[in-house]
C-alpha cells in the first residue's frame, strides 16, 4: 500500500483497560468488555473483528460515549482521542467532538437515517452544527459530499427522502453525514453486513478511498475476516470481551498465533477446496494429537455422489407472478420468479445463489408449497406436485422439509424443545403414542448433537446455532427425502456455521437426503452444493456444476458476482 | 445480508460448548410471575386488587353489605368521626312550656284502653335511628361504607364482565380477520368501521336507549361497544405471525388452520390480551359509573358508585360531603391498584432494559 | 391522489349502509315499544295504536328503512318524538352551543398536552417522570364525575369566582362568562391521559436508531427532541387528534348536564332517557358521516406529515 507509514508513538485513539458491563433487569450485571486495549495511530485502518457478543460494537460505541443507559464503564478504563480524556469530558464537549472529530457509520442505514427528514438536511445539520455554516453554504456542501460518496445526480437527490433510495445509497448517505466535518477518525460499524455483497464491495472500495483523500484513521468492525483483509493495515480480534491477537493484517492472516484467530480463519469455507468436514473452533482450541489425526482425515476431499438415472425431484419452468394494485383500478404485474428448472438427485445438493430480491427464497417457498407457484411443473418422485391434493400432499408433507433463516423465528417460543419435535410425528400419526414419539425426539436431539436434557427447555434458552440444530431435528422426525435449506446458516457466526455445515453433511451422508441449498453467501453455496443455479432478479442466469461455475463463469452477473467474494487478505 | 442480532445471554454461552446449560425451564407465563414477584408496587396493587375482589364476592354472597338498603340512621347522619367534634350541635332543644291535656275534648278517649290494648298486640318493633355512622349516612339514612362496598360489587363485576365480553368479541373477531384475510377480513372489516364510524359515547346511548338500564344491559352495552380496541391489536398480531416463520414451519410439518391459529399463535398473543382486557376493566367501570350515574346504568333498586355520586351532587350543596367522599376513595383507590397493577403486568410480561 | 380520493368515498359507502342497518336493526327490532312510552302509564290501547299510526310504527320494516334512508338523503328528521320540536332544527341550535364549548377544551388539550409530554420525555427514567407517572394514574383513578362536582362546588358555589350555570344567546357572552369554569375543569381532567399518552410517543421515537445517529453527530439533546423526535412523533399524535376530534360534535355531554348548556350533547342525553328515536337516530348517523370525512382528511393529512406515505 502506499499510505504513509503509520505514527505509532502518539496513538490518535488510545484505549486502555476498558471494562464495559451492563445492568439487565433487577440486579444482573453481565460483562461486556473485560479489560482490553487498543491504539488506532493517525491515518491508520484498525479493523476489530469477532463473532456475535465478543463485545466489539460495545468497545466502539463506548468511544463516543454511545452506548445506551444501563451501560457501566469500569474504574480504571481510559479512553483517549488526540491527547483528550474522553471518559471526562463535559457534555458539551462531548457533542462537539462527536460529528466533528469523530464520525460514526452504523450497521443499519435505513432505520438509522431519519425518516422524516431529506437526506441533504440531515448532512446540512452536521455542517451547520459545527462548522457554523450557514443553510447556503452547507446545502452548497452537501451536494459536493453526495457527489463524493458517489450518489447520482447530487443535485436532485439531495431533496430525497432515505426510503426513496436503496440500501448502498442510503449507506452512502450516512458515509457522506459521517465525513462531512472532515473527522480525523471514522468509525465504521458494520457497514456492509446490511447489504448485498456486490454492494458490499463498493462501499469498501469508497471508504478506502475517502480515507485516503482525507487522510482519516478508520475503526472498522465487522465479523467478517475476508471483509477487512482488503481494507485493514492492522487487525484486533477479540472474543468474550477479551482480544486474543492484535498485529499487521500481513501477519494476522499468513501467521496466525493465536489458536482461535486461526480457527477463525480456518472454518470459513474456502473457494478451492471442497473438504469432508469444515475445521471448527473446538478443533483448535483441543490439542490432543487424535484430534489433530480426526482433524486431517476429514479434511480431505469430499466424495460426490453421482446423479441418479430417475431423479427425486425433477422441475420444470417454475414461475410464481404477483399482481400489486397501484391505482384505482389498474393492477402491477411483478415476477418474482420467471423460469426456474432444476433435477435433484438423492444424496446431492443443488445450490441456489442471488441477492436479495432474485427470487431464490421463493424457489425453495414453491418446492415446499407454502406458496402456491404460477405456472410450472414439479415432479417429485413421478408424481405431479403442484396437482395434489389437500389429502395426498399430507402425506408428501413428510417427504420435504425446510430449514429457515432465522433461528429466533423459526421455533415456537411458547412451545418446549420437545413438543416442538412431537408434533409433527402426531400430526401424521407416527409412531403408537406420545411416549415412543418423545423417545424418537430425545434420539434425534443427541443426534444434532444437544443434551438430552434440551428436551424440557424453551427456546429462547439457546443459541442462534442451537436452535437451528433444534430446527434440523424438528424436520428429521418425518424423515424427509429433500431437505430445502433457506438461508439457513447466514444469520449464525462463521464458527457456528461450520459446526451446523458439518451437521447438515454428516446428516445427508447418512439420510441420503437430497439438498436445495438457498443461499447468498457464494463461498458457503460452493462448499455445500454439486451443482449451482444462479438467479438475478427473479430470472435463471446460469446452472452448471459447482466447480466449472466458479472456474469459468458464463453469465456477466455471475461473473460480478464471484467478483465481489471478499478474499481476505491479498499479499501485495 | 443482515446478521440478526441476538439476545445479549449469547455471549455467557459458547456455542461450541456441549455442556448442560442450568437445569432450570420456565415458560412466559413463569418467568412473568418471578419477575412480577420482585416488584413492590405491583405486588401492592395485587394485595389491593385482592382485597376488593374478595370483599366483592363476600358482598355477593351476601356475607357483608347484605344490609346496605336498611334505612338505619337519620337523613345526612354526620360520620363518627365527625359527630365527636359536633358535640351537642345536634341535640334538638325541647321547649319549654306545660302539655296541654284534650281528655275532656277527646272523642276516641273511651276507647282509649281498647286501642291500648290492640297497640300491644300489633306492636311493630321499630329499631331507633342511629345519630352517626362510621362513615355516614346519605339522605335516607342508608350506612355509607356498605353501600361503597356494595357498589364495589356492582361496579367492579360490571367492569370485569363487560371487559370479558369486549375482548372475547374483539379476540375472535381479531384472530379471524388476521390469520385468514380475504373475505373474513373485508367482513369484519367492514364491521369494524361502522362501529367505529359512531363516536363511542353515540354508540353507547344508542344501546342504551335501546337496551334501557340494568346491570346485564351496561354489560352488553360496553362489550358490543368497546371490542373494537382489542380487535385492532389482535388482528394485527395475527397479521404479523401468520409469516413468521414458526407459523411456516407448522404449516410445512402439515398442522392445519385451526392448530395453528389457537395452538400455535394464540399462546405467543395471549399476555397482549391479557393486558388489554385488564386495560379494558378500567375503562368499563369508569363508563358503568358515568352510566349510573346518568341513571341508565344499574336499576333503581341497585346501588353503584355511580348512583353514590348522583346522589352526592345535591348532598354537597348541604355540606353532606362523605358520600361523595366514600365513592370517590373507594373507587380511585381500586382503579389505581388496578392500573398499577396492570403497568406491573406489562412490564413483567414484556421486559425491556430501562 | 384524484384517484385516491374517489377510492376513498367509494369505500365510504358501505359503510354508511353499515352504519344505517344498524341504528335501523337497533331502533326497530330492539327498540321496545315507543307508543307505549310515549302514550304513558294511563294510555289506552286505542290511544297507543293511534299514536302507532302517527309514527309511522305500523308500516313494514321495509318500508321504514326506506322512510329511513329518505329521510338522510333529504336531511329531513321529521319532529322529536317527546317536544314536536324539528330535528333539523334541534341540530341548528344546539350545534353552537356544543362548539362553543369543545373547541376550546380540543385546542388546549392538544396544545398543553404536547410541551407537557415533551417536558416529561426530557426528564424520563428521573423521579419526576416517576413521580408524575404516579401522580396522572392516580388523577385518573377519579371519576370525571367527581371532578366536575367538586369543581362546580368549589369555584362556583363556594369561592363564586365563575356563575354555576347559565347559558346566553350571545356568544361573546357566553365565552366569557360560561365557558370558562367548563373548559378549565375539563381541561384539566383530559390533560392526564393526553400527556401520558404523547409522552408514550415521544419515548418509542427515542428508542429508534435515528436518534443514536443524531447523538453520534453532536446534536443537542433538547434539539434531538424538539426537531427529530417532535417531528416523527407528530404521526401518531396526528391519528390521535383524528380520532378525538369527531367526539367534540357529541361535545362532553356531562359538561352539558353539569353546566346547563343547551347543546347537541345534553340533547341526545335526553333524547335517550325519553326514548326520542328520531332525534338520536339522526345525530348518530350524521356524525358517523362526518367521522369518515374526517378521517379521510386525516389520512390526507398523513401525507404532508409522512413522506413514506404513498396514497394510492
Amino acid at each position: 500500500m502506499s499510505t504513509p507509514k503509520p505514527d505509532t508513538t502518539s496513538p490518535l485513539l488510545d484505549i486502555s483497560h476498558l471494562r464495559v458491563s451492563f445492568r439487565v433487569g433487577k440486579s444482573e450485571v453481565v460483562e461486556a468488555v473485560r479489560d482490553i486495549s487498543i491504539a488506532v495511530a493517525e491515518n491508520e485502518t484498525v479493523a476489530l473483528v469477532g463473532e456475535s457478543g465478543s463485545g466489539k460494537s460495545v468497545t466502539a460505541m463506548s468511544v463516543l460515549r454511545l452506548l445506551p443507559g444501563n451501560a457501566l464503564i469500569g474504574d480504571g478504563s481510559s479512553i483517549r482521542f488526540g491527547g483528550t480524556d474522553v471518559l471526562a469530558l463535559s457534555r458539551d464537549a462531548l457533542r462537539e467532538m462527536r460529528g466533528k472529530d469523530i464520525g460514526v457509520v452504523f450497521q443499519d442505514p435505513m432505520s438509522s437515517l431519519n425518516p422524516v427528514f431529506t437526506i441533504g438536511s440531515q448532512i446540512a445539520e452536521s455542517l451547520q452544527l459545527h462548522l457554523g455554516m450557514t443553510r447556503k453554504q452547507s446545502f452548497a456542501r452537501t451536494e459536493e459530499l453526495l457527489a463524493e460518496v458517489g450518489i447520482p445526480e447530487p443535485k436532485a437527490r439531495v431533496n430525497a427522502y432515505p426510503h426513496e433510495l436503496s440500501g448502498g445509497q442510503q449507506q452512502r448517505v450516512m458515509i457522506a453525514i459521517a465525513i462531512a466535518c472532515e473527522p480525523r477518525l471514522l468509525i465504521a460499524d458494520e457497514p456492509t453486513t446490511a447489504l448485498d455483497v456486490t454492494v458490499q464491495q463498493q462501499i469498501l472500495d469508497l471508504l478506502a478511498g475517502l480515507k485516503e483523500r482525507h487522510r482519516m484513521s478508520m475503526l472498522f468492525i465487522s465479523h467478517d475476516l475476508g471483509v477487512v483483509g482488503s481494507i485493514a493495515e492492522r487487525v484486533v480480534v477479540m472474543r468474550h470481551g477479551q482480544i486474543r491477537e492484535d498485529g499487521p493484517t500481513a501477519r494476522i492472516f499468513g501467521d496466525p498465533h493465536d489458536a482461535y484467530t486461526r480457527a477463525l480463519i480456518a472454518c470459513r469455507p474456502s473457494l478451492d477446496t471442497r473438504p469432508r468436514r469444515l475445521p471448527v473452533i473446538a478443533d483448535f482450541m483441543s490439542d490432543s494429537p487424535e484430534a489433530a489425526a480426526v482433524r486431517a482425515a476429514q479434511l480431505r476431499e469430499r466424495k460426490v455422489r453421482p446423479v441418479d438415472e430417475k431423479p427425486i425431484l425433477v422441475v420444470s419452468h417454475l414461475k410464481k407472478q404477483y399482481r400489486l394494485k397501484t391505482g384505482l383500478f389498474s393492477r402491477k404485474l411483478i415476477d418474482a420468479v420467471t423460469d426456474a428448472s432444476f433435477s435433484l438427485s438423492r444424496g446431492r445438493t443443488l445450490g441456489v445463489v442471488g441477492e436479495s430480491g432474485s427470487g431464490k427464497t421463493t424457489v425453495g417457498m414453491m418446492l415446499m408449497r407454502l406458496t402456491e407457484a404460477t405456472a410450472g411443473e414439479i415432479v417429485f418422485d413421478g408424481r405431479d406436485f403442484l396437482a395434489l391434493d389437500a389429502k395426498a400432499l399430507m402425506d408428501y408433507r413428510k417427504r420435504i422439509q425446510i430449514v429457515f433463516q432465522n433461528p429466533y423465528a423459526s421455533l415456537n417460543p411458547r412451545f418446549t424443545v420437545g413438543q416442538i419435535l412431537v408434533e409433527p410425528m402426531r400430526v401424521h400419526g407416527l409412531l403408537a403414542n406420545d411416549a415412543a414419539r418423545l423417545a424418537h425426539a430425545n434420539e434425534l436431539i443427541e443426534r444434532v448433537g444437544l443434551p438430552a436434557s434440551a428436551i424440557h427447555k424453551y427456546p429462547h434458552e439457546f443459541s442462534g446455532g442451537q436452535r437451528q440444530r433444534i430446527a434440523i431435528a424438528r424436520c428429521l422426525t418425518l424423515k424427509p427425502e429433500v431437505l430445502i435449506c433457506d438461508e439457513s446458516v447466514s444469520a449464525l457466526d462463521v464458527s457456528v456455521q461450520a459446526q451446523v455445515l458439518n451437521l447438515l453433511l454428516d446428516l445427508q451422508e447418512e439420510f441420503d437426503m437430497a439438498y436445495v441449498f438457498i443461499s447468498h453467501d457464494l463461498a458457503v453455496v460452493k462448499y455445500m452444493a454439486d451443482e449451482i443455479m444462479v438467479m438475478n432478479k427473479g430470472e435463471v442466469v446460469e446452472v452448471a456444476d459447482a466447480d466449472t461455475i466458479y472456474r469459468s463463469p458464463q453469465n456477466p452477473y455471475t461473473k460480478r458476482l464471484l467478483g465481489s467474494i471478499p478474499r481476505g487478505y491479498v499479499a501485495a | 445480508m443482515s446478521a440478526i442480532e441476538p439476545p445479549i445471554n449469547e455471549a455467557a454461552i459458547d456455542p461450541a460448548s456441549r455442556l448442560d446449560p442450568a437445569p432450570r425451564s420456565s415458560g412466559v407465563w413463569r418467568n412473568a410471575w418471578k419477575r412480577l414477584r420482585q416488584d413492590r408496587v405491583g405486588m401492592v396493587s395485587l394485595v389491593v386488587v385482592g382485597i376488593f375482589v374478595v370483599a366483592g364476592i363476600g358482598s355477593a354472597l351476601g356475607l357483608v353489605a347484605r344490609h346496605w338498603a336498611d334505612e338505619i340512621a337519620v337523613p345526612y347522619a354526620p360520620p363518627s368521626f365527625l359527630a365527636a367534634t359536633l358535640g351537642d350541635g345536634l341535640k334538638i332543644e325541647s321547649t319549654a312550656g306545660t302539655v296541654l291535656s284534650i281528655d275532656s275534648v277527646d272523642p276516641l278517649e273511651p276507647k282509649k284502653a281498647e286501642i291500648d290494648q290492640l297497640t300491644i298486640k300489633n306492636h311493630q318493633v321499630e329499631k331507633p335511628l342511629v345519630n352517626t355512622l362510621p362513615f355516614g349516612a346519605d339522605r335516607r339514612g342508608r350506612d355509607v361504607i356498605e353501600k361503597a362496598i356494595k357498589g364495589a360489587q356492582i361496579s367492579i363485576f360490571v367492569g370485569l364482565a363487560a371487559a370479558i365480553v369486549a375482548t372475547f368479541i374483539g379476540t375472535v373477531f381479531g384472530g379471524l380477520a388476521g390469520y385468514f384475510g380475504g373475505v373474513a377480513n373485508d367482513i369484519l372489516e367492514w364491521v369494524y368501521n361502522v362501529f367505529t364510524a359512531i363516536p363511542g359515547i353515540l354508540l353507547i346511548f344508542c344501546f342504551a336507549a335501546v337496551l334501557g338500564p340494568g346491570i346485564g344491559s351496561v354489560v352488553t352495552i360496553l362489550g358490543l361497544t368497546g371490542w373494537t380496541g382489542v380487535y385492532r391489536l389482535v388482528r394485527a398480531e395475527y397479521i404479523k405471525h401468520r409469516s413468521r416463520e414458526y407459523v411456516l414451519a407448522a404449516t410445512a410439518i402439515g398442522a392445519g388452520n385451526l392448530s395453528r391459529m389457537f395452538v400455535h399463535i394464540l399462546p405467543n398473543i395471549s399476555h397482549i390480551v391479557l393486558v388489554q382486557l385488564s386495560l379494558y376493566v378500567v375503562l368499563f367501570i369508569k363508563s358503568e359509573v358515568i352510566l349510573s350515574f346518568l341513571g341508565l346504568g344499574v336499576p333503581v333498586d341497585s346501588v353503584s358508585w355511580g348512583t353514590m355520586l348522583n346522589e352526592a351532587q345535591s348532598e354537597l350543596i348541604l355540606g353532606k360531603w362523605w358520600q361523595l367522599a366514600a365513592a370517590t376513595s373507594f373507587m380511585a383507590v381500586f382503579v389505581t391498584a388496578f392500573s398499577l397493577l396492570t403497568d406491573a403486568l406489562r412490564d413483567a410480561l414484556d421486559p425491556k432494559l430501562r | 391522489m384524484g384517484s385516491y380520493l374517489i377510492r376513498r368515498i367509494l369505500q365510504m359507502i358501505p359503510t354508511l349502509i353499515g352504519v344505517v342497518l344498524l341504528v335501523f336493526v337497533l331502533f326497530t327490532l330492539f327498540g321496545g315499544d315507543p307508543a307505549e312510552i310515549i302514550g304513558g302509564l294511563g294510555a289506552t290501547q286505542q290511544q297507543i295504536d293511534s299514536i302507532r299510526v302517527q309514527l309511522g310504527l305500523d308500516q313494514p320494516w321495509w318500508v321504514r328503512l326506506w322512510i329511513l334512508v329518505k329521510q338522510i338523503v333529504t336531511f329531513d328528521w321529521g319532529k322529536s318524538w317527546a317536544t314536536q320540536e324539528a330535528v333539523s332544527n334541534i341540530f341548528a341550535t344546539r350545534l353552537p352551543a356544543t362548539l362553543t364549548v369543545m373547541i376550546p377544551i380540543f385546542i388546549l388539550d392538544v396544545t398543553l398536552a404536547i410541551p407537557f409530554a415533551l417536558l416529561v420525555a426530557y426528564v424520563r427514567g428521573s423521579l419526576t417522570d416517576r413521580s408524575i407517572m404516579i401522580a396522572t394514574t392516580v388523577a385518573l383513578s377519579i371519576s370525571f364525575l367527581v371532578y366536575i362536582i367538586v369543581g362546580q362546588w368549589l369555584f362556583a358555589f363556594e369561592l363564586a369566582w365563575f356563575p354555576v350555570q347559565g347559558w346566553t344567546d350571545s356568544t361573546w357572552t357566553n365565552l366569557k362568562n360560561f365557558v370558562p369554569l367548563p373548559v378549565f375543569l375539563a381541561v384539566m381532567v383530559g390533560l392526564a391521559p393526553q400527556t401520558r399518552l404523547y409522552r408514550s410517543f415521544f419515548l418509542d421515537e427515542i428508542g429508534h436508531d435515528y436518534v443514536r445517529t443524531a447523538r453520534a453527530k453532536g446534536v443537542p439533546e433538547k434539539t434531538i427532541l424538539l426537531k427529530h423526535v417532535l417531528r416523527n412523533a407528530m404521526i401518531p399524535i396526528l391519528t390521535n387528534i383524528s380520532i378525538q376530534l369527531p367526539g367534540i360534535f357529541v361535545g362532553s355531554f356531562l359538561i352539558e348536564v353539569f353546566f346547563s348548556i343547551p347543546g347537541l350533547g345534553r340533547e341526545t342525553l335526553l333524547a335517550v332517557n325519553r326514548s326520542d328515536f328520531p332525534v338520536i337516530q339522526a345525530v348518530t348517523i350524521y356524525l358517523a358521516v362526518l367521522t369518515m370525512i374526517i378521517n379521510l382528511l386525516a389520512d390526507v393529512m398523513y401525507k404532508v406529515v409522512d413522506p413514506r406515505v404513498v396514497l394510492k
